[in-house]
């Protein structure tokens, strides 16, 4: 079809297991034996941009700083976020990991129109469509979103852009998160942690004013960052249950234990010094009927941590893409 | 194309272009989800049976028979589409087919629509007969919700107007509207002379406008009836009428009869809050503010298209309360409650939900200006007024007539 | 054949009869089916009751909600199953506080916003057949409409599906968490058309109603300038919640429809939408005016009151149904293009239906790019069909050759599988198979839609063509 993928496509096929590899910045996510597989990158590079229809495409070797940077120039973005910039687009579909600006601007699959990739029977294929609005065939582009290498080798991705808002800024509040979440208008993001409640508001200064006025206190603050520590994961529970699960985390008084919550999400980044404590956490998602997604370390502990649901017809599926279970071996049935 | 064995006008069926927007406005297809009761449905049924497809026997005969004729498909098809006139068309064609059911109907038809309703002395003997029924309990169950419960008080006769003459306005007396709600007869008399002119009443000729012989599909009876009706007021007087059905059936005369006349006598009919609207410069206005339920009839809302003027003339004394359910029909229907009282009891039950969500009460009352809705929400336990009577009592507040009783 | 297992379970419940089963055989499309039986289930159990007895008899099945559908998606090929939803038509439960609410699949698009209004909220996704189609026919065709510019599709508003698959199970796809383990099967099942399951229950997200909210009516006296305005809007940085185009022939019958005060004699008009907080509200409409004005709109209107505004989206929302009063018949594309060159394309098409001497109007979702070519026509006329479907083919080819896609909003159903060879290769094609296959492996969910014909494998030993009197 196009030359450019021609390498990746023949190494699809000349190897038996095969891990898709971009930046190794989520290597821990969702762990697997490695024996044997051949690590194959995506090509980089900005492949099109078009500022005017508000459309990207990008291959998916590309480094996020380097995707942003590019159409930043053009004054839009397109809300990736991941927690190190150094990640390949590749690698954040695949990951499947949104930011935390997904309040505002929807999860990462409702920012993705059209992917290219190597499957697993060493075909390379179009899935979605290079527009914003598309419904031509399965909306194949949302499996790939956190497929976590088991679909094939991405090798180009096209994203719906944003133009930047006039104003993004980061605010501290004593109000309380959930309580600001239902007082404000689209507000991008409400997170917190166990000291401080953070709104991050964009669009017309004036509205960044009045979204202010809404809340109890409103200082600026600098940007808010992921906790950080040896062991990390990823919870996910239903937002309505964020309250009662941010009092168990309190009460398991895991003093190594350091969270940041996605308020009108459900998401829960933690960090923590020992496995332990990411393992008492993991009792109290499943508890609450979510997920905890182990991001990096905390090795003991199964990166998926409870029967993953429907995996009969994910395995289906998995054998639907790569029949010979070439690509990560072993996850997903 | 020619038109088939129902003998629609190709061209009116053609119209449908099957988008399906008209199926939330039709009460049958909300009760039952079923495509054959449903406008849509009901337009390709007729198709079919026109091109052969389908023969013109039950259940294409039922299916036309289910439909209340309320015609929200009509309002809401942006096509344009005539359901009204297919429907009639349709129903015309299956009245005088042969065979035995269709010889009884028309039987009963030509009782009913001919000798009953149009001749205001067998009426009122019968409304006695049903007063006893009523009573003794006797009173068979299809017909609970299409007789009000009468009383010797409904049943006396209060309204006093001239007959014939020359007036400045008609109104229109009807039949049903005249034997059991004369309470209403009085207020739109009432409210009429408030605006200085002379009023008279016709003569026994305009027993019945026929509306319910023409939905029937009985036309015949229906062009006699319209006939002295148009005899019966002369002249270029504007033609008051307060019932919903019966000024959407006056209305149509011109279409009905075919001919310049009935087009002329058609254009001078109004409904009571139409013309009361155009009369009076700053309708009602006070401080009092009590509450109350709108309920569109069909034939103001589908037919007439007037029912917006309901709320300019109340809206100024009065909290007017709408229904979140888009004025849909309340399942009384002319005879159709006593001719499908299965699918009536459900389409009435969504109806006073959508009226108690709105805020009918036991205090707060139903506003409607047709007798059929009238008695079909009475029945199902809502006090109901007509425009008339509350626009009588704003401006006559001691005119000693009760609202209801 | 199937209608007497039905009558076992409940008599109300399957109907056979086959004046009853002719009403059953097209959608809101042009295509013809033909109906073996039909079944009204009242929930999951009944659904998984009828797709089981399918898969015993190797019946083929379809879901049916309102049958609205554009595509041709709900109707019955080869005597199949039509399963219809519209006794399922439940609000099950709204949970304000999350902004959620479980309904069936039945529920009106249009009941769901009346339900959530009490608090405030509504469901973003406003097809134009808002009043009419159900959720389910919604998540089956990942439905757009005027609103969703700024808010995204169905799939953006659909947290999870409970549905019965092909093979008879029931299973939940999605969750109230936002991220389930594995992937994205919710994603998947949105769009795919009745395919792979039946939706028996979702979960929708009910987004706050805005604070503010400016309607506008631009007015032009050409489309090059109309649709210009559309892309520099767009070019600027702008996302208005709603942007949509009109010609004058739409204009004018919908203007016969609503009186909403739609110029007669534009030749194009806007309708722009702009939400949210008042300084954004305000800047944006000053900008659209502005650009509006620089590319020659000769009226701009804001709309003053609510009335108004309703008056004028009950207009836009009425226009494929007003089109019968131009002629009786139309056929319909829903191809979309980049934004940056509607100018081109829309002057192309129009060129296209002139050159075949066919008339053609266009009422579209503008700021998506979404473009509804409707060529109008009355099939009684010889020959015209033809060239019909030859402006078609040419209007596609042009909007693909622009970067487009085939479909936005209406799906590929039935009329429009033949075209997605056009689109996508033989290899895409394969892929998609390989995913219905995976689910489907008897091929007996909505069977030959979507697909090109020969790339399902249990497609063998199925009659695929169309039945007699069959007119598309
Ligand atoms: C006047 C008009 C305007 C329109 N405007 C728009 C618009 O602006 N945007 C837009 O997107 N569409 C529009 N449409 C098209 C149509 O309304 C949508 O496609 C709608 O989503 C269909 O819903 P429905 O309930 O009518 O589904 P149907 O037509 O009954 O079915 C559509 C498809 O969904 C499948 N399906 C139905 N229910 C289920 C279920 N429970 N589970 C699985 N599959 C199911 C069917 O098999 C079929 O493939 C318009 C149509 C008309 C007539
Ligand atoms: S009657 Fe009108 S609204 Fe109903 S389906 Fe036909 S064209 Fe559409
Ligand atoms: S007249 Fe009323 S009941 Fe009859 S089809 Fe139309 S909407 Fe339905």
């Amino acid at each position: 079809m196009n030359s450019r993928f021609d390498p990746t496509v023949e190494s699809v096929n000349a190897s038996e297991l095969v891990d898709p590899t971009g930046s190794r910045t989520h290597s821990g996510l969702g762990r697997r034996a490695r024996d044997g597989s051949i690590e194959i990158s995506a090509p980089a590079g900005i492949v099109s941009h078009d500022p005017d229809d508000l459309v990207v495409t990008v291959l998916a070797g590309t480094k996020v700083s380097e995707f942003s940077d590019a159409i930043g120039l053009q004054k839009q973005f397109v809300p990736l976020d991941p927690r190190s910039d150094q990640a390949t687009v590749g690698g954040v579909i695949a990951s499947g990991l949104s930011g935390v600006r997904r309040l505002g601007f929807g999860p990462l699959r409702d920012n993705l129109l059209e992917v290219r990739f190597v499957t697993g029977y060493g075909k390379l294929v179009k899935v979605g469509g290079p527009t914003v609005k598309n419904v031509t065939g399965f909306d194949i582009p949302r499996l790939l979103v956190g497929s976590l290498g088991t679909l094939g080798l991405i090798v180009q991705a096209t994203f719906r852009c944003r133009p930047l808002p006039s104003e993004s800024r980061w605010f501290t509040t004593s109000s309380e998160p959930g309580g600001a979440l239902q007082k404000m208008f689209r507000p991008t993001a409400i997170l917190s942690d166990s000291r401080s409640t953070y709104v991050l508001l964009s669009g017309e200064a004036v509205d960044v004013a009045t979204s202010c006025r809404l809340l109890a206190s409103c200082t600026e603050t600098a940007d808010v960052q992921l906790p950080e520590g040896p062991h990390r994961g990823r919870m996910s529970v239903a937002p309505a249950t964020l309250a009662s699960v941010e009092m168990q985390l309190r009460a398991t008084k895991a003093s190594d234990l350091r969270w940041l919550i996605e308020w009108g999400v459900g998401t829960i980044h933690l960090a923590a010094d020992s496995s332990t404590s990411i393992a008492l956490a993991r009792a109290i998602a499943v508890d609450a009927g979510g997920w905890l997604l182990i991001e990096d370390g905390a090795e003991d502990l199964d990166p998926f941590g409870v029967t993953i649901p429907n995996l009969a017809i994910m395995s289906r599926l998995k054998r639907a893409f790569d029949p010979d279970e070439k690509f990560a071996r072993g996850r997903f049935g | 194309m020619k038109s088939g064995p129902l003998g629609l006008d190709p061209e009116l069926l053609n119209a449908c272009v099957s988008c399906g927007l008209c199926l939330p406005h039709c009460p049958t297809f909300r009760v039952t989800g079923l495509e054959i009761a449903s406008p849509r449905g009901r337009i390709a049924a007729m198709n079919a049976v026109e091109t052969g497809m389908a023969p013109l026997k039950r259940p294409f005969i039922d299916a036309m028979a289910e439909c209340v004729q309320c015609l929200g498909c009509e309002t809401a098809c942006p096509s344009g589409v005539r359901f009204g006139r297919l429907m009639e068309d349709s129903r015309a064609t299956i009245a005088h087919r042969s065979g035995l059911r269709a010889l009884l109907s028309r039987a009963f038809g030509a009782i009913a629509y001919r000798r009953l309703l149009p001749n205001q002395h067998v009426l009122h003997l019968l409304s006695w007969v049903l007063l006893v029924a009523q009573r003794m309990r006797v009173m068979p169950k299809r017909f609970r919700s299409s007789v009000p419960r009468l009383t010797r008080h409904r049943l006396r006769r209060t309204l006093n107007v001239t007959v014939g003459g020359n007036p400045d306005v008609w109104l229109f007396t009807g039949c049903v509207m005249d034997a059991w709600l004369q309470k209403t007869h009085v207020a739109t008399a009432a409210a009429l002379r408030s605006t200085g002119v002379r009023i008279a009443r016709p003569d026994s000729r305009a027993g019945c406008c026929g509306a319910l012989a023409a939905h029937a599909g009985r036309r015949d009876i229906a062009r006699s009836l319209a006939k002295s009706v148009v005899a019966a007021m002369p002249g270029a007087a504007p033609i008051i009428v307060n019932s919903a059905g019966c000024g959407a059936a006056l209305k149509d005369y011109g279409h009905l009869l075919g001919d310049a006349d009935a087009e002329r006598f058609a254009a001078r009919v109004f409904d009571i809050s139409e013309w009361l609207v155009a009369q009076t410069a700053s309708p009602l206005a006070t401080e009092a503010r009590t509450s109350i339920v709108i309920q569109d009839p069909c034939h103001l809302r589908n037919v007439q298209r007037t029912h917006d003027s309901v709320r300019l003339l109340l809206g100024g004394a009065f909290a007017l309360l709408e229904t979140n359910d888009d004025g849909m029909c309340c399942g009384a229907g002319g005879g159709y409650a006593a001719n499908q009282p299965d699918l009536s009891t459900k389409i009435t039950k969504r109806k006073a939900k959508a009226l108690r969500d709105a805020g009918a009460s036991t205090d707060v009352a139903v506003c409607s200006s047709n007798p059929g809705c009238t008695f079909a929400l009475e029945a199902a336990g809502f006090k109901v007024v007509h425009p008339a009577e509350l626009y009588a009592d704003c401006i006559a507040p001691d005119r000693g007539e009760p609202r209801n009783g | 054949m199937l209608a007497p297992r039905f009558n076992t379970r409940e008599s109300e419940r399957a109907r056979a009869e086959p004046l009853e089963l002719s009403l059953y055989s097209r959608d809101a499309g042009l295509a013809n089916g033909q109906a073996g039986a039909v079944c009204f289930p009242r929930d999951a159990s009944d659904v998984a009751f009828a797709v089981a007895t399918c898969k015993k008899l190797g019946v083929p099945f379809v879901a049916r909600g309102s049958g609205t559908g554009l595509a041709g998606g709900a109707t019955p090929l080869d005597d199949a199953l039509v399963i219809v939803t519209t006794q399922m038509n439940r609000v099950i439960s709204i949970d304000a506080a999350s902004r959620t609410a479980w309904v069936e699949p039945g529920l009106l698009n249009l009941d769901l916003t009346r339900a959530a209004q009490p608090y405030g909220l509504h469901y973003a996704p406003d097809p134009s057949s808002q009043q009419a189609c159900s959720i389910g026919g919604n998540v089956a065709t990942n439905a757009g409409g005027p609103h969703c510019l700024s808010s995204g599709s169905t799939t953006a508003h659909v947290l999870a599906v409970e549905a019965v698959l092909p093979n008879g199970e029931v299973a939940m796809l999605g969750s109230t968490a936002p991220d389930q383990p594995g992937f994205d099967l919710r994603g998947i099942f949105v769009g795919s058309e009745g395919m792979l399951g039946i939706a028996t229950k979702v979960l929708v997200k009910l987004v706050p109603n805005p604070p503010q909210i400016q309607t506008m009516l631009l007015d032009f006296m050409s489309i090059d300038e109309a649709a210009a305005t559309v892309s520099a809007i767009i070019a600027a940085g702008i996302m208005p919640a709603a942007l949509e185009m009109m010609d004058s022939r739409i204009t004018a019958a919908v203007e016969d429809f609503v009186g909403a005060g739609y110029p007669r004699d534009a030749a194009a008009v806007l309708l722009v939408e702009v939400d949210g907080l008042s300084g954004g509200v305000d800047h944006q409409a000053s900008l659209i005016t502005e650009i509006g004005r620089a590319h020659g709109a000769r009226e701009v209107r804001l709309a003053r009151s609510e009335s108004e505004r309703q008056l004028l989206w009950k207009g836009r929302k009425s226009a494929f149904g007003a089109i019968a009063r131009i002629a009786p018949d139309y056929y319909l594309h829903d191809a979309v293009v980049p934004r940056s060159k509607l100018v081109g394309v829309l002057r192309t098409i129009y060129e296209i239906a002139d050159s075949h001497d066919l008339t053609m109007m266009n009422v579209f979702h503008a700021g998506d790019g979404n473009l509804h070519p409707l060529i109008v026509f009355d099939r009684r006329v010889i020959g015209v069909w033809e060239r019909v479907q030859a402006a078609g083919t040419e209007i596609l080819e042009r909007c693909l050759a622009a970067g487009g896609v085939l479909s936005g909003e209406h799906g590929i159903g039935l009329e429009k599988r033949a075209m997605m060879a056009q689109f996508f290769s033989e290899a895409d094609l394969e892929l998609q198979a390989r995913v219905a296959d995976a689910l489907d492996p008897h091929g007996l969910a909505n069977p030959g839609k979507v697909l090109p014909a020969g790339f399902r494998c249990g497609e063998v030993g199925i009659n695929r063509t169309l039945p007699e009197g069959t007119w598309i």
